[in-house]
């Protein structure tokens, strides 16, 4: 009969190895969402460019337009946009945004700035509900696969707040996917809108007719390109999530192949003593035996 | 000082107009580069002959040359004419950009349509209520 050690590490090997089972399949899984999440970022590109495209030509065509957007006012109160999962077991995913923004709104708050803080994803919401912060708007259920529809959403919530002067700029807090095994959390200024720097003074076209005007066009296009940024963001933070899980899983699927090799040494040792001990046993029963 | 003279030779002005107008006396239209994009994918990218598309001022249509143009797009239908073959587009909302000789589409919703023109309204028409719906359901929440 196994002893009650033996037994223990055993409970414990099995325990570690169906964890690991766990661990590896959310690994996979993670590792071929990444790709469909990278492509999307990619798909997105096309988009974007050509709306920069667009709005390079036609402020530099109308000469410097101002438009409220683009104007940066007095700040009385500051939205914060922190953009997370909704789903843990991403390693440092969700801590890494969370502190930067937390910082932030530490910072505000010693400023005597008046904060409006919007949260995508349950981590982000939960976490500033539980200490206190009041969430304005949150957004869930929308960063594993973010839609146009998502994007516009977030866009025109924050929109309209600040065309009532509930906010007076929006920053947000997300991590962008810079290549498969970088991810970094920054700080990406939303309102108001930073235009495009043109690149060069030949690629500008001056000569555009407009139909109708040119400030019916940049009123159009301007809440465009604040949903195209929304929306590639949603996507790079997406594809960050997937690549985050993938990591930390994968070294949890190693810390457990690693703890199983050493759990089943301790087995064998353990194994071996009683054996031993039985052995022993055995032999002193038999000497006692011979001499008496 | 003598100046020098910036002109084309005498021959390259006119092979340009041949090149254009052929001598057989068929009009051979000029083809330039189209891109339909959405947020989520390239819908369309290739040469067209002709791009007819529906602003919120009317119908605009557009040939090789076209003075550089920025529009904003109704929803309705935008039609590519490349050579023989024609490609129908459903648009809501947008914006198209003519530069230098090159046609941009720009739309949240777009999507390439078999069928006429007609399907091509109708397909704008339920994008516009996916959208609207959309919306409502957000302010809902």
């Amino acid at each position: 009969m196994a002893s009650a050690e033996l037994r223990l590490i055993r409970r414990r090997i099995r325990s570690v190895q169906s964890t690991m089972k766990i661990t590896s399949a959310m690994e996979l899984i993670a590792a071929s969402r990444i790709v469909k999440a990278q492509a999307r970022v990619e798909a997105a590109q096309p988009y974007t460019d050509k709306l920069v495209e667009v709005i390079t030509n036609v402020g530099a065509a109308s000469g410097g337009a101002s438009h409220p957007l683009l104007d940066s006012r007095e700040r009385r109160t500051a939205g914060v946009l922190v953009v997370t999962s909704d789903r843990g077991l991403a390693g440092g995913y969700n801590s890494n945004v969370i502190r930067m923004a937390e910082r932030r709104l530490i910072e505000l708050k010693n400023q005597r700035a008046d904060l409006r803080l919007y949260c995508v994803g349950k981590k982000s919401n939960s976490y500033f509900r539980y200490r206190g912060y009041q969430v304005e708007r949150s957004f869930l259920g929308v960063t594993d696969t973010p839609g146009y529809g998502d994007a516009r959403a977030i866009a025109n919530t924050i929109l309209n707040d600040y065309a009532e002067e509930a906010v007076d700029s929006v920053d947000a807090y997300t991590t962008r996917y810079l290549s498969a095994l970088t991810q970094t959390a920054v700080e990406w200024p939303l309102l108001p809108i930073e235009p495009p720097a043109a690149e060069s003074e030949e690629g500008i076209a001056t000569g555009y007719t407009y139909e109708p005007n040119p400030e019916a066009i940049l009123n159009r296009l301007l809440p465009r390109y604040l949903e195209a940024s929304v929306f590639g963001m949603l996507l790079e933070a997406s594809a960050s999530e997937h690549a985050a899980r993938r990591r930390a899983m994968k070294a949890a699927t190693e810390a457990a192949d690693e703890l199983t090799k050493v759990l089943s040494r301790q087995a064998n040792q353990a194994r071996q003593a009683e054996i031993t001990t039985e052995i022993s046993e055995i032999v002193g029963g038999a000497e006692a035996l011979t001499a008496g | 000082m003598r100046l020098r003279r910036a002109s084309l030779p005498d021959d390259a002005e006119d092979s340009a107009i041949h090149a254009r107008y052929p001598p057989d006396g068929a009009l051979m239209p000029e083809s330039f580069h189209v891109d339909v994009v959405s947020p989520e994918a390239v819908v369309f990218s290739g040469e067209a002959e002709l791009v007819t598309a529906r602003t919120t001022e009317g119908d605009i249509g557009i040939m090789a040359g076209h003075e550089p143009t920025m529009a904003a797009l109704a929803t309705g239908s935008a039609e590519i004419q490349t050579g023989s073959s024609r490609v129908t587009v459903a648009v809501h909302g947008g914006f198209l950009q003519v530069f230098r000789n090159q046609v941009t589409l720009l739309s949240d919703r777009a999507e390439v349509v078999e069928g006429d023109a007609d399907a091509a309204r109708e397909q704008a028409q339920a994008l516009r209520r996916a959208e609207e719906e959309a919306l409502e359901e957000d302010d809902q929440s």
